[in-house]
């Protein structure tokens, strides 16, 4: 059964000293595909700013702004009602040749190659392939992300948003962004397609209707076995109705919700709020 | 045109004009050190340096160590040295806006300095002046001949103007002290180029009161304060062509307006009693205005730091 | 008198202007015979003045912090027409393929469907600008502006050594070595029928003019700089100056809400075409790196708006990567459907698990290059290379194939150079400039000669040791190329018999005092 939510994702940011112009990129504005329907979506900023929506590499909709008189607080309201599908189930993939052949390697290039915090260290490539011997892709999709959960335990607080898969990995700790990086790197390690996915995740399994809950960023990941498939490696459970997808990209560098630039060099404190309803 | 292009133009300017007064103050100065048996060399050359806003070094100062500090020190932009070097770095930053011969004579001035410095220390730093000369003379020659009288044209002639304001009463409070006719006040005539203009004009011996008078007011005279305020505001005027029927809405242009009806209406007899506080009022005329050319054209924001935030 | 030519050595390589017989080749023969009335000293004389007339315009590039000249050789490199024919349809050629290219890659990726190319080439090229999606050019163009870098082999052929459709640079060396050979060595011009290099900056800025976005009839165009620090400012300031627009810095200019804005002192003025001499990287600090201070937030926004044209667009590098080079003999094929008028050089990949054996095994005999680095930075050449040096190449090679190319050593050809010891052979290499304003690729008639002056050198650049050279293209009897100046008669010859003035009563007086002086004595 599908699932209508509305989302309100509130960003603020407060400058220590007044900020004299900025430059922003938001992606906020969750995607329409065969699983999803995005009904409405709007980004509000204060202060009032001219907006520029365009699709970028990756397939996220970006919404670019720039504030140009003197400030000290900037906030973002994206709001979006979103329609979502049944997790779905794993393609029936036949063996390693259908993921591993040189048409599918070439194709999916850049969901193979490790980026800079997607790079796994030793331990973790050995670790990965020791887990998927003698297993078929699907299964040894699911020991990988087995062994992630299992060795990044989840702990709020305990990175930073500039952490890498192998910061995470070593300190067994971190958030769903880390355990998603995780999730990526051994996955492509053992030569699985995999790709990042930012989003956001209804808490609750049975979530009342027409009740507003306090939601949040999410991340979890999308493995290539003849067809995408995607899995939320944090909560060990498919992604489904409770997912709504934003972005996808190589990593959270390709798909950061709020990126800017400021002028000044004072620093800034940042906090955000995610509100989910869920409408039917 | 840009602001930056706009700003260069005008210390380029600025620069040249500071190059060349300051090798017409050195060559007077060490020549009336030279020639006068009298002279307390450490006083007066503390006095020079003093007055050109250098800071004065520790022991005994000779004419060698002044030369040395407004002739030939390289980092400073009030050093003769320093002051082309300031001006080829601005033309070098801005080529395109300037004519060509503009910038080679300027390249050429400021590669040839260490040759003619070198020169200096084995024949006397009179060579060296002569040559700033000419070479001054050779860049006004080329800005003249060859940069169209645009507004670049302007900001530069402006910054030329506001400088020698300034470079002009700088010399008069060298002599400012001393109100006995004399040597000194034949010196700062000559270090003005202007002793045979004065001697034409006046016909008469050389007075404290006409010399002042001279430098000052003198309508013809393109050296003195009179006559360059009225060159730096025509150039505010045509720069701001936006000014309506009533008052000046320019800062820069009020400032120097002010400043040149002020001198104009003065008696020349009193110029001279009250001659300290016009000198200093002048030159901090020469500073706000400064400023508030900078505000109204050169638009020069806080540098821009861009720090980056992202979220999550 | 001693020929300047004695003792030439002939035979190391292929000689520009000797035969292997050591007669001078047809072209060359009114270059070799007025070169042979020359004295070791005259020629002495005006590679003195070159050099002067070098410094005293500040005609330099910097390296490491400090302005040094760009040597310019005192003896022109001499192209015939016929063979500058090849060179023109040849570049031309291979833009048109790298335009459809680029084209392509920003579009649906038929060359990728058709594996033509392989994917992971172009994706993992460092010059992959993910963050210029979606940025479509007003008149389709990419590349306003190439350098096409080509060698002479040991028979005598025109090759691709490289494709430069980044920030090419070097032109304003064209244009200001012809200026002062013109100066210096009159005579020597004067015995050919060379093609001006004159016309490129109008070139330039009619094709910046044809890229403005749509709907702006009388676009602003400038030339953006990283500054007076940068090695290439010379040339920045040079084609602004000869193109008459503004030359400015990021920090002169604004984005605002998707338009571009420069500081002016009348306030804020639009601008439309940006030919950016700023390197992707550097070029919009939200983008790309955000410490760059050099560049100007939200200019990538503004060209994906259609509100300001990039020139030239961002993500070019992944064209002229040097592996995706290997590729371009095919690109010529599959999207013009011809075969390549200029050849590569044998170039090995060695990103390609079946050809790095074989480069590993011959590394001592190879050239290696690290696929995005320009100016021969991190080039090795086997043959001269230490084995300590190759050990430390082998160890990099293995960590990273797709980092580097291999080809095999080639002896340039040679031109006659002054050295310290008279005229002898030094290697050269030949950068011809292309412009494309969306209807044609001009190309340049002359470019840059680079020639490595320490004796056999391999290395042309700048950074290296190298020198340049005034390129001669000469005119063929008949034709004046479209675009080329014309020397149309505009006035009818001036009528005789006007006398100057003759001068004011001073000089009449002397002359009478002279006369009457004359009479008494």
């Amino acid at each position: 059964m599908s699932w209508r939510l509305r989302i309100r994702h509130t960003t603020g940011y407060a400058y220590d000293t007044p900020v004299l112009a900025s430059f922003n990129e938001a992606r906020l504005t969750p995607v329409t595909d065969v699983d999803q329907l995005t009904l409405e979506a709007q980004v509000v900023t204060s202060p009032e700013a001219e907006q520029q929506r365009y699709w970028d590499y990756w397939g996220t909709q970006v919404t670019a702004f720039d504030v140009h008189r003197p400030h000290s607080r900037l906030v973002v309201t994206a709001t979006s009602v979103v329609d979502t599908a049944d997790a779905r189930p794993a393609p029936v993939v036949s063996g390693w040749d259908a993921v591993r052949s040189p048409e599918v390697r070439d194709r999916f290039v850049e969901m193979l190659t490790p980026t800079e915090r997607t790079r796994p260290d030793e331990e973790m490539v050995v670790l990965a392939r020791k887990a998927v011997e003698g297993l078929d892709p699907h299964d040894a999709a699911m020991a990988v992300m087995a062994l992630a959960h299992e060795r990044v335990a989840y702990r709020p607080g305990s990175t930073g948003v500039a952490t890498s898969a192998q910061e995470a990995w070593s300190q067994g700790s971190g958030v769903c962004q880390d355990i998603a990086h995780v999730t990526v790197a051994l996955l492509r390690a053992v030569g699985l397609p995999a790709s990042y996915v930012s989003g956001y995740l209804h808490p609750r399994r049975e979530a009342a209707i027409g009740q507003t809950v306090t939601g949040e960023s999410h991340a979890w990941v999308e493995v290539w076995l003849g067809g995408w498939w995607a899995y939320d490696p944090t909560n060990t459970v498919p992604a489904g109705e409770r997912h709504v997808v934003v972005g996808r990209g190589r990593d959270y560098a390709d798909v950061p919700p709020l990126k800017g630039l400021f002028s000044g060099g004072g620093g800034h404190r940042l906090d955000v709020t995610v509100e989910v309803t869920r409408l039917q | 045109m840009l602001s930056r292009v706009a700003e260069s133009l005008y210390w380029l300017g600025r620069y040249v004009e500071r190059a060349e007064d300051t090798a017409r103050l050195l060559d007077v100065h060490v020549h009336t050190l030279l020639e006068d048996p009298w002279v307390d060399e450490h006083r007066a050359c503390c006095d020079l340096l003093g007055v050109m806003g250098v800071p004065v070094p520790e022991g005994p100062v000779d004419a060698r160590r002044t030369v040395q500090l407004l002739g030939f020190a390289p980092g400073s932009t009030s050093s003769i040295v320093g002051a082309i070097g300031g001006a080829r770095e601005n033309a070098r930053g801005i080529r395109e806006a300037i004519s060509s011969e503009l910038w080679e004579s300027l390249n050429v001035t400021y590669h040839s300095l260490r040759v003619q410095e070198a020169d200096a220390a084995r024949r006397g730093p009179f060579g060296f002046f002569r040559y700033v000369r000419e070479r001054s003379a050779v860049i006004a020659g080329t800005i003249d001949g060859t940069m169209p009288r645009d507004d670049g044209w302007r900001f530069l002639v402006l910054g030329r103007s506001i400088e020698r304001i300034d470079m002009t009463a700088r010399l008069l409070w060298a002599r400012a002290g001393s109100r006995a006719a004399g040597a000194g006040w034949t010196a700062l005539l000559k270090s003005c180029s202007a002793h045979e203009a004065y001697l034409r004009t006046y016909r008469a011996a050389v007075e404290p009161e006409r010399v002042v008078e001279f430098l000052v007011l003198d309508r013809l005279f393109p050296r003195s304060i009179y006559a360059s305020m009225l060159v730096a505001e025509q150039c505010l005027a045509e720069l701001d062509p936006t000014a309506g029927r009533t008052g000046v809405d320019n800062a820069a242009r009020r400032l120097v307006g002010r400043a040149r009806t002020d001198l104009e209406f003065r008696l020349a007899d009193e110029l001279l009693a009250d001659l300290p506080a016009l000198l200093d009022r002048t030159q901090t005329t020469c500073s706000t205005v400064g400023d508030a050319v900078s505000r109204r054209f050169f638009h020069r924001e806080a540098t821009l730091a861009w720090a980056s935030g992202s979220s999550t | 008198m001693a020929d300047l030519f004695e003792g030439y050595p002939v035979g190391v390589a292929w000689d520009e202007v000797l035969d292997a017989d050591g007669r001078p080749r047809e072209h060359s023969a009114p270059l070799v015979d007025a070169l042979r009335e020359l004295s070791p000293e005259d020629l002495d004389v005006r590679a003195a003045a070159l050099a002067s007339a070098f410094r005293d315009q500040g005609i330099t590039f910097s390296l490491s912090g400090e302005e040094r000249p760009f040597p310019l050789d005192v003896v022109p490199r001499v192209v015939d027409a016929d063979e500058w024919d090849l060179v023109e349809r040849g570049v031309s050629q291979r833009v048109r393929a790298l335009e459809a290219f680029l084209a392509d890659m920003a579009g649906e990726q038929a060359v990728l469907g058709d594996r033509v190319v392989p994917r992971r080439v172009v994706v993992s090229s460092s010059a992959h600008a993910p963050a210029a999606h979606g940025i479509v050019p007003p008149n389709g163009v990419r590349v306003h502006v190439s350098g096409i870098d080509l060698i002479r082999d040991e028979q005598g052929r025109f090759c691709v050594l490289e494709d430069n459709l980044r920030t090419p640079s070097g032109v304003s060396y064209v244009i200001e070595n012809r200026r002062a050979m013109t100066r210096v060595f009159p005579e020597l011009l004067a015995t050919h029928r060379v093609r001006p290099v004159a016309d490129y900056p109008a070139m330039l800025l009619a094709a910046l003019r044809a890229a403005a976005p749509e709907g702006v009839l009388d676009p602003t165009v400038v030339v953006l700089t990283p500054g007076v620090f940068n090695s290439a400012y010379f040339e920045h300031s040079l084609l602004a100056r000869l193109m008459g627009v503004e030359l400015v810095e990021g920090r002169d200019l604004v984005c605002r809400d998707g338009e571009v804005w420069m500081r002016t002192t009348g306030g804020e003025q639009r601008v439309d075409v940006v030919y950016r001499r700023i390197d992707d990287d550097f070029l919009d600090p939200l983008h790309f790196r955000p410490d760059s201070l050099v560049g100007c937030p939200g200019l990538l926004n503004a060209a994906r708006g259609g509100r300001v044209t990039l020139a030239n667009a961002v993500g070019n590098g992944v064209a002229d990567d040097k592996l995706v080079y290997t590729y371009v003999p095919e690109l010529v094929r599959y999207y013009l459907g011809e075969e390549p008028l200029l050849p590569n050089v044998d170039t090995y990949r060695c990103e390609d698990p079946d050809q790095l054996p074989e480069v590993l095994d011959r590394l001592d005999q190879l050239v290696l290059k690290p696929v995005d680095g320009s100016g021969g930075k991190g080039l090795v050449i086997g043959p001269q290379a230490s084995d300590e040096e190759l050990a430390t190449l082998r160890a990099q090679l293995e960590a990273d194939p797709r980092g580097w190319i291999a080809q095999r050593v080639i002896q340039l050809s040679t031109s006659p150079t002054k050295t310290p010891d008279g005229i002898a052979p030094r290697h050269v290499d030949l950068r011809p400039f292309a412009v494309n304003d969306g209807d044609r690729v001009w190309v340049l008639p002359g470019g840059l000669t680079r020639v490595a002056l320490p004796e056999g050198s391999l290395v042309v650049n700048s950074s290296q040791g190298g020198g340049s050279k005034d390129t001669w293209v000469l005119a063929r009897d008949e034709v004046v190329a479209e675009g080329e100046t014309t020397h149309d008669d505009l006035l009818p010859a001036a009528p005789e018999g006007r006398l100057l003035d003759m001068g004011n009563a001073v000089l009449a007086d002397q002359q009478q005092q002279q006369q009457q002086g004359r009479v008494t004595c």
